[in-house]
């Protein structure tokens, strides 16, 4: 489903993504970790098509990133960390206009929404007559969600999708991608709750400095390591050891 | 989360819609209403809708009809320059317009999360929002010219014929105004990138917004004066160089005198707009979305600015260092300076609407040339200045990111008032300081006498004052309240009053000079202004939190 050959992205003179390479089958939810800068985000913009890499090739069920980018973003939909929406619009119109962007009519996406507002507890008033401005933190990235979704696309990318959202939210979300992951959908998890990709991926690929560290199930990794959680192996592994002891010391300077 | 009830698979005609709507329909659709209803809608209330954006279009469209109808004064003249001057005026309404629309609706960056990972062809893109710009400038357009069109009918040269005409060259005209703009835009984002070009196009956009007030103000006054006496011909040699020129020639082809020189004019807009919409929505449609990714890589770049550095070494240098004692104070100071000296809202919020203040002194000297009449017009003058740190503090309230001014009431604060002190030092320091040293040196040159400028001084007296209203009840705190809320008629109302009250200042100090007690009444007036500004401060010092809805 995604398959990324030596994928590079360079600003200027730091690279930000270095020669990634691996692969995703459909079916799979992959946890993509990294300490802040390593080039997640970049990775996801690339292959979202929002950013053309400097070197190197990847193809998103079976379409190229760089001469079908448009195909390309057919089959994604992608939850942004920043859960940027249209604020002035009400969230109806928000999603009829995602829909619209796809080739879906209002008229067919409509009972789509409904099925969304039910499933997220939105309220077909709130999101009829609210301004997406309006909304909490939560209610909007309801709101993303159902846009990257609506589509019913074969891969999707979750950059920090469980943020706003309430702790019932959250548990239901990961019901569902683990439900989407079972009918063939290839998922990327990008995010900093290391517990929660622990538990709902199959698989963590983890990048640092733009570089693949390692890949594999959380579990084989956890033990071949000896690091007893995902979170351990995450520090272990992008220069985080002796955190805790640091954090003592610190906590120490505020003593009066 | 309704019992976790997963949606079930999703039926094959959402797939492919029987009838899939148009993507540049949509798009078309979406970029006109976020222009109605404006792009950020966070100062709105539950349930409630912005501000009407409608509303607020309608009063620019009434307000252009009138502006328009200045044209009145070239009634009797012949048709160049009628058109001259109205598509001059034209040209620099629309410019403005569309310069400081074109970067928020090309190059959102927000938009990028939004649009950018969706199958929406850039080309479609870029022509949904040139289109909605077009539309827009020629509403604008048109209600600028409606009098024009009956005018033209009366010129010395006109006829039937010429609305039609003129018609045709307002439309020309906006593309080429719309085509320059999305042009440079362009060239400058692969040129400079984006955060130069920010820094450039709203430097552009500040005089732009600037010397259009001062010329609404002026052209009036110019055009009474001008009378019978217009003489403006076609074949001036520097005429081509001119792009109104090209219009009002096409104009005067069309529908007025005709002559081989306007047809020539005429000829050289059409080519030259075609030329600019080839080049702007034609040639760079197909860069566009590498313009819309360089966006996205330059907001990983962050450089040093350097206006955070002249403004630290601004507090901590005397005399500010001494005034700025309080960290409160000065920290209020140094967040109003970054505003004013770097964001593009503020500052196009602030520059053109003081520019008023500014010309007016200007205007009063050149009423009447008596002595006693200039005179009044530099005493009153130097008063009306005082609007200068009234009018900055009270727009300095507003900003896009007022939601990040919850920090003030999250601090231990017991109340606004350093805050405003400090927002109330920054607008003298950065807006008002220069405005008077800029204003006592025109005084100097345009006077007859130079120590008619002592007169100045019953203003400067009061300045401190005038800047002390906007901060009672701690209501002068930067950057707390939502932008949409800038448009409220009761400020203005406010400040014209306290002006007219004040006017009696020029006039009394006119009358103690020539009763040989000026010395006399700057004492008294020194220590009255003094006592009000000290009863002021305490008041603010003691000001309590507003409550917030």
């Amino acid at each position: 489903m995604i398959s990324l050959q030596r994928l590079t992205k360079r600003f200027g003179t730091q690279t930000a993504v270095d020669a990634l390479s691996f692969e995703i089958p459909s079916g799979q939810i992959v946890g993509f970790l990294g300490p802040n800068g390593a080039g997640k985000s970049t990775t996801l913009r690339m292959l979202t098509g929002m950013l053309e890499p400097t070197e190197g090739a990847a193809t998103i069920c079976g379409f190229d990133l760089r001469t079908q980018s448009l195909e390309v973003k057919r089959h994604v939909g992608f939850v942004p960390d920043s859960g940027a929406v249209f604020e002035s619009l009400t969230g109806l119109e928000y999603l009829e206009m995602v829909a619209a962007l796809y080739g879906i009519s209002s008229a067919a996406a409509l009972p789509r929404i409904e099925q969304f507002i039910t499933f997220f507890d939105l309220g077909m008033d709130t999101l009829g007559d609210k301004l997406l401005g309006a909304y909490s933190k939560g209610m909007r990235r309801k709101v993303v969600i159902t846009a990257a979704l609506l589509h019913n696309p074969p891969v999707v990318f979750f950059d920090e999708p469980l943020d706003g959202l309430d702790a019932n939210a959250a548990v239901g979300f990961k019901t569902l991608i683990q439900t989407l992951a079972r009918e063939g959908k290839a998922i990327v998890y990008s995010s900093h709750v290391l517990d929660v990709v622990e538990r709902v991926c199959d698989r963590v690929i983890l990048i640092d400095k733009g570089r693949l560290i390692v890949d594999g199930r959380p579990d084989s990794l956890v033990a071949a390591h000896g690091s007893g959680t995902l979170e351990k192996l995450f520090t272990q592994l992008t220069g985080g050891s002796g955190l805790e002891r640091r954090a003592e010391d610190f906590a120490k300077t505020f003593r009066s | 989360m309704s019992d976790a009830v997963l949606p079930p698979p999703l039926p094959p005609s959402l797939r492919v819609s029987a009838v899939a709507p148009s993507i540049s329909g949509t798009l078309r659709q979406l970029y006109l209403k976020l222009f109605l209803r404006g792009r950020s809608s966070r100062g709105v209330q539950k349930g409630g809708a912005p501000k009407s954006v409608r509303a607020r279009l309608g009063y620019a469209l009434f307000f252009y009809v009138i502006l328009g109808l200045l044209c009145v004064g070239f009634m009797g003249q012949p048709v160049f320059a009628l058109s001259l001057y109205i598509h001059s005026t034209t040209l620099m309404f629309l410019a403005m317009f569309v310069a400081s629309s074109a970067g928020e609706v090309l190059f959102n960056k927000e938009e990028a999360d939004i649009l950018m990972h969706r199958p929406v062809p850039s080309r479609a893109l870029l022509w949904a929002k040139i289109s909605v710009l077009l539309q827009v400038a020629l509403w604008l357009a048109g209600a600028l010219n409606l009098g024009a069109l009956m005018v033209g009918i009366g010129a010395s040269d006109g006829g039937w014929s010429y609305p039609l005409a003129h018609a045709a060259s307002t439309v020309l005209e906006a593309l080429f105004c719309a085509g320059s703009v999305v042009l440079m835009y362009q060239l400058c984002l692969r040129w400079l990138g984006r955060e130069r070009l920010d820094g450039l196009m709203t430097t552009a956009q500040v005089l732009l917004a600037m010397a259009t007030v001062l010329g609404s103000q002026l052209a009036p006054r110019l055009i009474g004066r001008m009378g019978k006496s217009v003489f403006i011909r076609e074949d001036t040699w520097w005429m081509p160089f001119l792009p109104p020129a090209w219009f009002a020639g096409l104009d005067d082809a069309l529908s007025g005198g005709g002559a081989a020189r306007s047809w020539a004019l005429g000829g050289l807009g059409v080519a030259l707009t075609g030329l600019v919409s080839f080049l702007a929505f034609g040639k760079l449609a197909a860069t566009y979305e590498q313009g819309l990714q360089t966006l996205n890589e330059r907001a990983n770049a962050v450089k040093p600015r350097g206006a955070r550095r002249w403004l630290s070494a601004l507090v901590s240098s005397a005399p500010l260092r001494w005034w700025l004692k309080d960290s409160v104070a000065r920290a209020s100071f140094l967040l109003a300076g970054a505003y004013l000296a770097r964001d593009r809202d503020v500052k196009l919020r602030i520059f053109p609407a003081l520019a008023p203040v500014f010309v007016m002194p200007v205007i009063l000297w050149n009423q009447d040339s008596s002595t006693w009449a200039q005179g009044f017009g530099i005493a009153f003058g130097g008063v009306y200045l005082g609007m200068a740190p009234m009018e900055g503090l009270n727009l300095l309230r507003y900003s896009q990111q007022w939601q990040a001014a919850d920090i003030f009431r999250a601090a231990p604060l017991p109340g606004p008032g350093p805050l405003c002190h400090g927002a109330r030092r920054a607008v003298l320091c950065l807006i008002t300081l220069p405005a008077v040293l800029i204003y006592a040196l025109l005084a100097l040159a345009l006077s007859r006498e130079p120590s008619i400028l002592i007169l100045i001084l019953p203003g400067m007296l009061a300045l401190p004052v005038f800047a002390m209203i906007p901060c009672l009840r701690g209501q002068a705190v930067p950057l707390s309240l939502p932008p949409e809320e800038a448009h409220s008629a009761g400020r203005g109302v406010r400040a014209i009053a306290v002006m007219a009250f004040s006017a009696a200042i020029p006039s009394l100090a006119l009358w103690a000079r020539s009763a040989g007690r000026l010395g006399w009444f700057l004492a008294i007036e020194a220590l009255l202004m003094g006592t009000a500004y000290f009863a002021m401060r305490r008041s603010i010092r003691g000001a309590a939190w507003p409550s917030i809805e």
